[in-house]
């Protein structure tokens, strides 16, 4: 196992540096660093100049690779629009996003894994269409309104009917003025925020485990352990629920790149101030510097995150640990 | 000047307070009141209490002089609340008096040739450090301006020949020979202010500022939490009406739609929101704790602004075929009705410096597609089998940019575009980001027209800065000008000019009047709607609350307090 | 129910010896048999065709032309006069959503297509085969996820412009990773099984192995995949927009309309804005649902129903 895992950080460290390059190569040339400088005073002199102080008169491969060894040193470049060192802004950003993810993911599963199971298992029963109802209601509407929608029934809705002083969720940041940490606030807080941003993987992930788990009762083991008398629990859960659960695994791992993205409208409904709005800011504003920052290090997230989920794979069935 | 991001152009303008004193509402120069909605100053209010107010934009920096400090919000919540105006556009509402602010004591006196203005400092006023306010400060803050690389605007400052100081609480600004700023209530005031010498002289202002700074000169203290909020706490040092409230939050909420739920559930307790369709219809669907202001009489202006040296918009005919081929006024009908503006703006000049320009000049531009065929053949054109206008194998075509993400100005354009094609022209929609609009199409005149909004930040002309032809962006003036429209007509520049210029207000007044006029003729731009201000707030808050449209709605917020 | 021992249908497949997973045949006759057995398939093909008419007849079947605003009219919602309503600038909601659809399936049904093909070509191969195909492909699979959609998305329609055809590129060039990795994982697992085994010993080849044998066997996730591409490329497109990076007026999708309703979503008299194009959405998404369900049980024989 433990070779298995070093084998696979070896084979990602490439992926990386070649995505890294990419990512590079796509900013540079879609974003000019001196474009702001264009309306000053003596605008050719100004841009020659920045030119060179930027280094940007050099090979793009060459701008890469300087761009690159500081990354490695922990220096990621100031921001254009702040002026602020990118590597601390990206710092303050990513702490409440991987809450969003962290509590997403695991809600997200448990309730898909439940309602692909049972689907599954009861399949084309009236909660069946129900489930598959709502679930293509979840995967059909985009996040955004359904964030305000959330809002406005759940937040909004009761304070109006009821009278209430406090809303029963917040829809505004994470944290209450003045409080902090683990507490009913910060539920009160993330609830909404998590629902919205993991509405559309919950849809898909259940219609994946439901359509894997289809599969797997009707393959041919499953029929031996039927016909040799094994109880229909047993035949569900220890034969058909661990081979079922691949397929989901690799669309969960794949899906944390997916979730980053939710996180650009989640966090901007919810007014939080993470890794989404960090990009949305540097996407508006142009800003380069940190736009490159993001993508390095999301795409080191989502490569652990891939990482976890080989581990789970190689747990489930032993034979793929071999590839 | 330079540009900020964002959805307006922002001007510094050339003052005169005199038209704007028209106001019932005497203010003292000590505590800025005003009529306009909510309670008056004189009953009484509650002592504590915090506050929630939504922000639509967080600023990029704190650093008001520099050029990453061209945002709106970044003034409104911080700027007005820490640091001491000489000139303060006072009152809430449609009536603003641009009056001394109480940095100073009693209005400065100006005398000419050259000109020579003299400010005296209220003998009280002091930083939060307790250092007095002096004219050092001046001197410092009229330096940087001058000289300093990292400049927003320096309008009004380049022609400074000296400031100098009798004593610690005397200002002598004394022009070049020959050199007149008419505006000169705009100097240490709007988006500049006084900065204190005793804490960034010698040092990098723009590295001490920019992140936020802990003291002030205003009656308030400023905490920003980046990506989150700007905190604002009492000055306990400050010399005039101290705060009644203990602690103002501004939150940053970047959809409208998620600031509104915010405001419906209690979670903040006022918003200043974009006049955006989706705001109109919220307001429609009923606010009931809430007091709502609406004023359409603002700083604001959105033109269909044109680029007057590119065909085919270099020919008067056709800029002029175009005003008549569009229906202005359905158009904000439709915007605005529900606001109560049912009429297009006729002057580029918004309503605060309506002493300085025509307001009626472009009402002859109405629907008329008589007019449009009359002016198009006569030009030359005619209409080809497709409904279009043709001339010399050309079609009637061209492309309007604008901001994207903002659906009022999408809807406006579709409009448009569709009285457009009836009236025979082509017209494609191509949007661009704010910062590449304002920061390198426009400048780069890489546009044939452009659908934004000017927002003036004091109630004084200025339009040489945007209509005079040396002002068009050239290499000779190192493409930093902002006439972005290519206007170019002499008579105009000349009128233009001695409103910059000339220290008498009538005349000041009448070549302002001629130069709208003279604008309307040669159909430079075409006006469309005045950008309502609208302000939403919580019944739970009392004091001289409204729209202060040069301001911000939160100019006057250490008289507020909030009931129990 | 699945729980009761379903007897094969009389044919040809119980020659096999037992134990031995039945393949699916090419025969003609016995898939279509299959997939008219399923109702709710069928039913789907026709919403699905219906659809399509509708949307690309537009030009026929819309009351009013494309984009035609009437600033005189107040909005309001279906009425004799428009069935689905009008918007803020009096435009008729039927015409608009019909239009819509032009551009929302477009994208919808090509971003699948060809994410799928390509996901599945390179999934099966690399699962198939194995060893140094593997690793390379699976790097490339690697390479491509490890950036989030949404990001590479909004930097690549400032690149290449706001076309349909830009997004139909990018979100399929980014939405074939997921059914390639779901593919190798399934063809990993079933190329150990005994019939694969048989298949071998009878001399058949490698393409014909996963073809014939192997693919019909992942058709599920496969089509779920399908599926869920065409309803996540009209999201991504409606996202974009929301952020400020969506197709230009006057083109019009479904993606457009929903942004265009943002603030419908909270009242009750304008909720008609999201209403229709949702309606249409989900019809559409539930639609190649059951067409893939459908397809599922078509492919395989012993599938109860």
């Amino acid at each position: 196992m433990l070779t298995y895992i070093l084998r696979r950080i070896l084979y990602s460290i490439p992926v990386l540096i070649v995505a890294s390059f990419f990512v590079f190569w796509g900013v540079r040339t879609t974003y000019d660093p001196t474009a702001k400088y264009r309306t000053s005073k003596d605008a050719a002199r100004v841009i020659a100049e920045k030119k060179k102080e930027l280094g940007l008169d050099r090979s793009i491969f060459a701008q890469w690779w300087s761009w690159f060894t500081n990354f490695l040193h922990g220096d990621l470049g100031i921001s254009y629009r702040t002026n602020d060192p990118v590597s601390s802004m990206i710092r303050k950003a990513v702490w409440p996003s991987l809450q969003l993810m962290f509590w997403g993911t695991i809600f997200a599963l448990a309730i898909a894994i439940g309602v692909g199971v049972y689907s599954s298992v009861k399949q084309y029963s009236a909660g069946d269409y129900a489930f598959t109802g709502l679930s293509y209601v979840g995967i059909a509407m985009p996040p955004f309104l359904f964030g305000l929608l959330a809002i406005a029934l759940l937040v909004t809705l009761p304070v109006e009917k009821f009278h209430l002083s406090q809303p029963i969720f917040y829809s505004v940041g994470l944290h209450s003025e003045g409080q902090s940490g683990f507490n009913l606030d910060y539920l009160r807080h993330i609830a909404l925020p998590v629902l919205t941003l993991t509405v559309q993987s919950v849809a898909v992930w259940s219609r994946f485990q439901r359509a894997s788990m289809l599969d797997v009762l009707n393959a041919d083991y499953v029929r031996t352990s039927r016909a040799k008398g094994v109880p229909e629990r047993n035949v569900i859960f220890r034969h058909a629920f661990r081979n079922a659960l691949i397929p989901l695994v690799t669309v969960v791992a794949l899906d944390s790149a997916f979730l980053v993205g939710g996180l650009v409208v989640t966090e901007q409904i919810f007014s939080i101030s993470g890794m989404g709005r960090l990009f949305l800011d540097a996407l508006t504003g142009g800003d380069a510097p940190v736009l490159l920052g993001w993508f390095v290090v999301v795409a080191i997230f989502v490569i652990v995150f891939n990482l976890i989920a080989d581990v789970a794979y190689g747990v489930l069935d032993p034979r793929i640990r071999v590839g | 000047m330079t540009l900020k991001h964002g959805k307006a152009l922002r001007l510094v303008a050339i003052a005169s307070a005199l038209a704007l004193i028209a106001a019932a509402c005497g203010s003292s120069s000590k505590n800025s009141s005003g009529s306009g909605s909510g309670t008056t100053a004189s009953q009484s209010i509650p002592t504590g209490g915090t506050l929630t107010i939504g922000a639509e934009q967080e600023p990029d920096c704190f650093d008001w002089l520099g050029t990453c400090a061209g945002s709106s919000w970044g003034l409104w919540m911080a700027e007005v609340n820490t640091i001491p105006l000489a000139y303060v556009a006072s009152g809430v509402g449609a009536n603003l008096s641009y009056i001394p602010g109480p940095v100073l004591a009693g209005t400065p006196t100006v005398t000419s040739n050259p000109e020579t203005i003299t400010y005296k400092i209220n003998p009280d006023a002091h930083w939060s450090d307790n250092v007095p306010i002096t004219c050092d400060d001046f001197v410092y803050t009229a330096n940087q301006q001058q000289t300093s690389n990292d400049i927003y605007d320096r309008t009004g400052y380049v022609d400074i020949a000296s400031v100098t100081c009798p004593d610690s609480k005397t200002v002598v600004v004394k022009y070049k020979a020959g050199k007149t700023y008419a505006s000169w209530q705009n100097l240490f005031a709007g988006t500049v202010g006084i900065m204190p010498s005793h804490i960034l002289k010698g040092k990098d202002r723009d590295a001490l500022m920019k992140d936020g700074y802990t003291w002030s000169g205003g009656p308030w203290i400023a905490k920003w939490n980046k990506g989150d909020s700007i905190v604002l706490t009492p000055n306990a040092n400050y010399w005039g009406a101290k705060p009644h409230l203990t602690q103002v939050t501004f939150k940053f909420l970047a959809d409208t739609s998620a600031e509104f739920q915010a405001f419906k559930s209690g979670q903040v307790s006022m918003i200043y929101p974009q006049p955006q369709l989706d705001v109109v219809d919220a307001i429609q669907q009923g606010l009931p704790d809430a007091n709502t202001v609406y004023n359409s009489k603002t700083a604001s202006a959105e033109a269909l602004w044109i680029n007057n040296a590119k065909p085919p918009f270099d020919s008067l005919p056709f800029r002029q075929a175009v005003a008549y081929a569009i229906d202005r006024d359905a158009i904000v009908n439709r915007l605005f009705g529900k606001l109560g503006v049912t009429q297009a703006v006729n002057s580029l000049n918004p309503y605060v410096v309506a002493a300085y320009s025509d307001q009626n000049a472009w009402s002859n531009y109405k629907l008329d597609l008589n007019k449009v065929s009359s002016l198009m053949t006569g030009a030359g054109w005619t209409k080809g089998s497709d409904g279009l206008w043709a001339k010399g194998g050309q079609k009637a075509s061209f492309t309007i940019n604008s901001t994207t993400g903002n659906k009022r100005r999408e809807l406006t354009e579709t409009v448009m575009q569709q009285q457009l094609r009836t009236a025979g022209f082509d017209m494609k929609i191509a949007n661009q980001k704010a910062s590449d609009l304002f920061g390198q199409t426009l400048p780069a005149g890489d546009y044939q027209i452009a659908l934004f909004a000017n927002d003036l930040t004091s109630p004084t002309p200025g339009e040489c800065n945007i209509f005079c032809s040396s002002n068009i962006p050239t290499p000779a003036n190192g493409n930093s000008g902002n006439n972005w429209y290519r206007v170019n007509i002499p008579q105009l520049d000349t009128l233009l000019q001695t409103v910059d210029r000339s220290l008498d207000d009538q005349t000041r007044m009448q070549d302002a009047k001629q130069a709208d006029d003279l604008m309307a003729q040669n159909q430079v731009s075409l006006p469309l709607d005045p950008l309502p201000d609208i302000v939403i707030w919580s019944k739970n808050i009392v004091g001289p609350v409204g729209d202060n449209s040069i301001e911000g709605p939160f100019w006057n917020m250490q008289d507020w307090g909030v009931k129990s | 129910m699945t729980t009761a021992p379903v007897l094969p249908d009389v044919d040809t497949e119980l020659a096999l010896p037992p134990g031995a997973e039945p393949v699916a045949r090419s025969n003609w006759q016995l898939f279509r048999r299959r997939f008219f057995r399923h109702k709710l398939a069928v039913v789907a093909i026709v919403v699905l065709l219906l659809l399509l008419v509708v949307c690309f007849g537009a030009s026929w079947i819309a009351p009013y032309p494309k984009n035609q605003t009437n600033l005189l009219i107040t909005p309001g919602g279906p009425s004799a006069k428009h069935w689905f309503g009008t918007n803020a600038l009096g435009q008729d909601m039927l015409t608009q959503v019909l239009y819509g659809g032009q551009i929302s399936l477009k994208i919808g049904i090509a971003v699948a297509f060809f994410s799928t093909v390509v996901g599945v070509f390179v999934g099966a191969i690399a699962g198939f085969y194995r060893g140094w195909t593997d690793q390379g492909l699976s790097r490339l699979v690697d390479l491509f996820l490890i950036v989030p959609e949404l990001a590479i998305l909004a930097v690549a329609i400032e690149r290449l412009g706001r076309s349909d055809n830009a997004f139909i590129i990018v979100l399929a060039a980014l939405g074939w990773m997921y059914i390639a990795r779901v593919v190798r994982g399934q063809v990993l697992s079933l190329r150990e099984k005994e019939f694969v085994e048989a298949a071998r010993a009878s001399g058949a080849s490698g393409p014909r192995i996963i073809v014939r044998h192997i693919l019909p066997n992942c058709i599920g996730p496969i089509m779920v995949n399908a599926t869920l591409a065409i309803a996540a490329a009209v999201i991504a497109e409606s996202t974009l927009t929301y952020l400020g990076l969506g197709l230009q007026p006057p083109a019009t999708s479904w993606g457009i309309l929903l942004n265009q309703a943002e603030s419908a979503v909270t009242s009750t008299s304008q909720f008609y804005l999201v209403f229709f194009p949702g309606l249409f959405l989900i019809l559409t998404v539930l639609a190649v649902n059951f067409l893939g369900d459908g397809l599922r049980d078509a492919f395989d024989p012993q599938s109860p129903h």
